[in-house]
């Protein structure tokens, strides 16, 4: 079994610095598919998951591919999806909101993962990959957090305006979203699986960090310590853009590991996140992999590498890579992470 | 003029109620559309502007304002039409093909409704024949690309093409945004110009056009 990524999280020294680019709709482009084919089909799923693994061998698998929607489709929400290879990302516009002409929450039913929506194709591709790899390499199901499925649920417009005028309603909202999250985490969690959680919208880019605080905490740190009561051991909170003015509450959600996305602030959370000592991911920026060449690429993840003062809990990812980013681009990463050398962590 | 003052501090406050009674009053007083527009709204979304730049409000506080921006106007604009005011300009925007986001793009247009300019928004996954189309019946003087995905940011680069194509490059300028783009990737598919925020993209907007404040 590849141990680096939960030694990582347990800030025990890994022998090399985990990798986990993130590779959502680009896991299509393995399997020379398009985004649509394969988020719709539970084979190609997991022959696009045994792809990515085998062509990029990072020290993590996440089974998701347009990973905000599925929630909020299974409840109701609808999803323009693209045919024709049209290689573009199923998203939710604000017309396929469910609460895009109401305010009522009491009229949203709770899905059912076995039979709502895509919810129980996603589960299907987690048992197969249990089977198949259960034993190589960690694996998550990717689940929306509370706020970025009630944007979804909402609008995500109406959903930032009635923060400011119906705060009740939000609260509201959420909690419901809180439980759709617990119900889709359970099914991955039986499957064998971990959970991984994403909440972008939540990002302080967007949302004030005492609104945060104030609405978006109290529900995330319930889903948390509900995946952990359900035998997760580890649950990497997802939030992109600078959350670095954010980073007492992210850390207060109880998520053991945490993002560093390309505009924040890496010496910061090397500090606060070495003193709780909770695991952090690092982010390349996404662009540099359509732009740059693989020895630019490789020469950016040096620095990083070399930000990270050889804290354990460090690990490199990437920003959503594009479907068709080049593997050498995402090799080159590898290639600095295994000629980066480390000084041995204190105590070891 | 006090209630001018006012009127800016009511919006952005984000107390539309306030504004529209503000705004009639002031037409009441005959005090002209244009100076309203000038001396109220835009000055009170300019002042949003600065606070959004130096991370004092964020997104649903703008929002707020720029609802009580868009009540305001909606009295205004008649009485600015009979007037024959002029914008500063015209702004053709829309979210790239393949991409439905569509709050950034909404945050640019708010932003540059709010400093003076006229705003023609095609909505979100937009090919780039209908933004062919759009530049030759709307005749704008910029156009604002936005995507957010790294997959449809690839779309901007077509949709700049196929206006070169199609003669129409001379005329305007492109700018573009969004989350995964940047200023060499801006360089690199030959856009006019691009902006991190919507507060930058009113900079630039200007500076493209030549408009000093």
């Amino acid at each position: 079994m590849n141990t680096r990524y939960e030694q990582a999280l347990n800030c025990q020294q890994p022998d090399r610095v985990p990798f986990l680019p993130a590779i959502y709709e680009h896991k299509a482009w393995f399997v020379g598919k398009t985004p649509s084919d394969v988020c719709r089909d539970p084979k190609l799923l997991t022959a696009a998951l045994l792809a990515e693994y085998e062509r990029v061998k990072p020290d993590a698998l996440t089974i998701g591919v347009d990973i905000y929607n599925v929630e909020a489709e299974a409840v109701g929400c609808k999803v323009t999806y693209y045919d024709e290879g049209n290689n573009s990302v199923p998203s939710i516009g604000h017309e396929g909101a469910i609460l895009q002409g109401s305010d009522d929450v009491t009229s949203l039913r709770l899905p059912d993962p076995r039979m709502d929506g895509r919810m129980p194709l996603f589960i299907e591709a987690a048992k197969a990959m249990v089977k198949i790899l259960g034993k190589e390499i960690p694996l998550r199901g990717a689940v929306s957090g509370p706020f970025s499925l009630a944007a979804h649920l909402a609008g995500p417009q109406k959903l930032f305006l009635l923060t400011m005028m119906q705060p009740g309603i939000v609260k509201e909202l959420l909690g419901f979203a809180a439980e759709v999250i617990k119900l889709y985490g359970n099914a991955f969690i039986e499957a064998g699986c971990g959970v991984v959680m994403f909440d972008s919208f939540a990002s302080s880019d967007l949302l004030p960090p005492e609104m945060y605080r104030e609405l978006v905490l109290p529900p995330t740190r319930g889903i948390v310590d509900h995946f952990h009561q359900k035998g997760a051991r580890n649950i990497p909170l997802i939030i992109g853009g600078n959350t670095t003015s954010l980073l007492e509450a992210y850390l207060g959600t109880g998520a053991n590991n945490i993002l560093c996305d390309v505009k924040a602030d890496p010496q910061e959370f090397l500090k606060r996140c070495s003193a709780m000592k909770k695991a952090f991911r690092r982010n390349l920026d996404s662009a540099l992999f359509l732009e740059s060449s693989p020895a630019d690429i490789k020469n950016r993840a040096m620095r990083s590498l070399e930000e990270s003062n050889s804290y354990p809990g460090y690990i490199l990812g990437t920003g959503v890579l594009a479907y068709g980013t080049p593997l050498t681009h995402i090799a080159a990463v590898r290639e600095a992470i295994d000629e980066y050398e480390r000084a041995p962590a204190a105590g070891q | 003029m006090k209630e001018l003052q006012d009127l800016a501090l009511y919006l952005e406050q984000g107390q539309a109620q306030k504004v529209i009674a503000l705004t009639e009053q002031l037409l009441a007083a005959s005090i002209s559309p244009q100076r309203i527009l000038n001396d109220g709204l835009i000055a009170g979304m300019a002042a949003v502007g600065e606070k959004m730049r130096n991370g004092d409000m964020y997104l649903p506080e703008v929002l707020q304002s720029a609802g009580a921006m868009q009540a305001s106007l909606k009295i205004l604009k008649p009485h600015l039409a009979r007037e024959g005011a002029q914008s500063r300009g015209r702004v053709l925007m829309g979210t790239v093909k393949g991409d439905m986001h569509d709050i950034g793009k909404n945050l640019v247009g708010i932003m540059l409704q709010g400093a003076g300019f006229e705003i023609v928004d095609l909505g979100v996954n937009i090919p780039p024949e209908k933004f062919v189309e759009a530049i030759k019946t709307h005749q704008p003087s910029i156009v604002a690309l936005s995507a957010m995905l790294t997959t449809t940011m690839l779309n901007m680069k077509s949709t700049i093409d196929s206006v070169r194509l199609a003669g129409l490059s001379s005329y305007v300028k492109i700018i573009i945004g969004g989350a995964p783009v940047n200023q060499g990737y801006a360089d690199q598919i030959g856009a006019d110009g691009y902006a991190r925020d919507a507060v930058l993209a009113v900079d630039k907007v200007k500076q493209l056009l030549g408009i000093s404040a």
